[in-house]
């Protein structure tokens, strides 16, 4: 009898989300434009953009973020892999110490803002019992599995560095593949699932970004 | 273009024929278009946000690893992108409703279109008063009809959270369309 109430509820359920979904399932269509926009821009662009990442330099890595500016015409040349990188950097402050759940900083990088400027941002995590870590943000479509942080010369510490273009951008690290942190030491920005993620001023003041 | 697989549309694109990206937009436009008109409540803004999700997916081509799997690859961009959207959205009044032209159908249509019409918008609009993550769940689970697991991939949600979003939207819906199949 239970069994038979518990089958009828079922079906019940089914029924009432067959008839809430079948409408949802009829297509929606876009503007007759929308191809020929988007094509448009693409044609623009040439050909698909591939992160250019830089090497990670052998001293005076702990949690500096590298800028390296670029003419339009170097930024090729690098993308080739025909050019060298010119580096400078600056050191972040806001560190601490790390810790098996610390998660290290970044920071924005500083100057006016230049459309022909390639900044690369290294990205620092602390966490000692991390098996792997990545990251995710606008700049790589929130894809999991395609920027991966490596360790570092200091047990526990893992980088990257990253080419970003200038402007506002949000990640989050990925630790072991499934626990996602937003840096706590760069600002936050929450979605409307309640899901936080860093944010980060690239070529831009916090003055020009806000 | 038609007869070829996503793969090879892929490796034209990153081959330097931009063109071939369009076969790709024709191949996915129409499922991705539904879910965002879904989510977001409104033609015009899933209109931006696939706009957006596209030149994206176009600019991290490269990063598609699993080539054959293009199609769980966008909509990984296309779920996010319209979490990004909603979350711009929060401050408007009206976040979602029905495109205009069908609240002009509903409110001023003929008797037959009205009563279509009718449900439709109530069901779409007793979509739009879910939490975002229940309706993505919901959308994605009995819309697109994919099973957990595909949803788990897509959005990075497991399994046993996936299916509580989903029993909670079901328990909201049935609450907030209570009557429209009882009258």
């Amino acid at each position: 009898m239970i069994e038979s109430q518990s089958d009828s509820r079922d079906s019940d359920d089914a029924a009432f989300l067959e008839s809430v979904a079948r409408p949802l399932r009829s297509p929606e269509f876009l503007a007759e434009s929308f191809e020929a926009r988007l094509m448009e821009q693409i044609r623009r662009e040439g050909s698909p953009i591939h992160p250019v990442i830089a090497t990670p330099p052998e001293t005076s890595w702990w949690r500096t973020e590298r800028v390296v500016r670029l003419s339009p015409l170097t930024g090729l040349a690098v993308a080739a892999g025909l050019a060298g990188i010119i580096a400078l950097s600056a050191i972040v402050g806001g560190t601490r110490n790390g810790t098996s759940s610390d998660v290290a900083g970044i920071a924005s990088s500083s100057g006016a803002v230049r459309s022909d400027t390639v900044h690369v941002v290294r990205f620092v995590f602390v966490d000692p019992a991390a098996s792997t870590v990545e990251i995710v943000g606008d700049f790589n479509a929130w894809t999991k599995g395609v920027t991966n942080l490596e360790r570092g010369p200091a047990p526990g510490v893992w980088t990257a560095s990253i080419a970003l273009p200038a402007g506002r951008h949000e990640y989050a690290f990925i630790i072991n593949g499934s626990r996602w942190i937003a840096d706590p030491l760069a600002p936050k920005s929450s979605d409307d699932f309640g899901v936080e993620s860093a944010v980060i001023h690239v070529g831009l003041t916090q003055q020009s970004a806000s | 273009m038609k007869g070829l697989t996503d793969a090879e549309l892929i490796a034209a694109v990153l081959d330097g024929d931009s063109e071939s990206f369009a076969g790709l937009v024709r191949r996915y436009q129409d499922t991705c278009t539904r879910f965002a008109v879904r989510m977001l409540g409104s033609h015009a803004d899933a209109d931006d946000v696939l706009q957006t999700a596209f030149m994206r997916a176009f600019r991290g081509l490269r990063g598609c690893q699993d080539r054959d799997r293009f199609g769980g690859w966008l909509y990984q961009i296309v779920v996010n992108e319209c979490r990004t959207f909603a979350s711009r959205q929060r401050r408007r009044d009206l976040r979602f409703i029905a495109d205009g032209e069908a609240i002009d159908r509903a409110v001023s249509g003929s008797p037959e279109v009205e009563l279509d019409a009718g449900v439709a918008d109530r069901i779409q609009l007793a979509l739009g008063m879910l939490p975002p993550d229940q309706r993505e769940a919901f959308l994605l689970k009995y819309v697109e009809e994919m099973s957990y697991e595909e949803i788990s991939g897509i959005t990075g949600v497991g399994v046993s959270a996936l299916k509580m979003r989903v029993k909670r939207a079901c328990d909201g819906l049935r609450d907030l369309l209570e009557g429209v199949y009882h009258d």
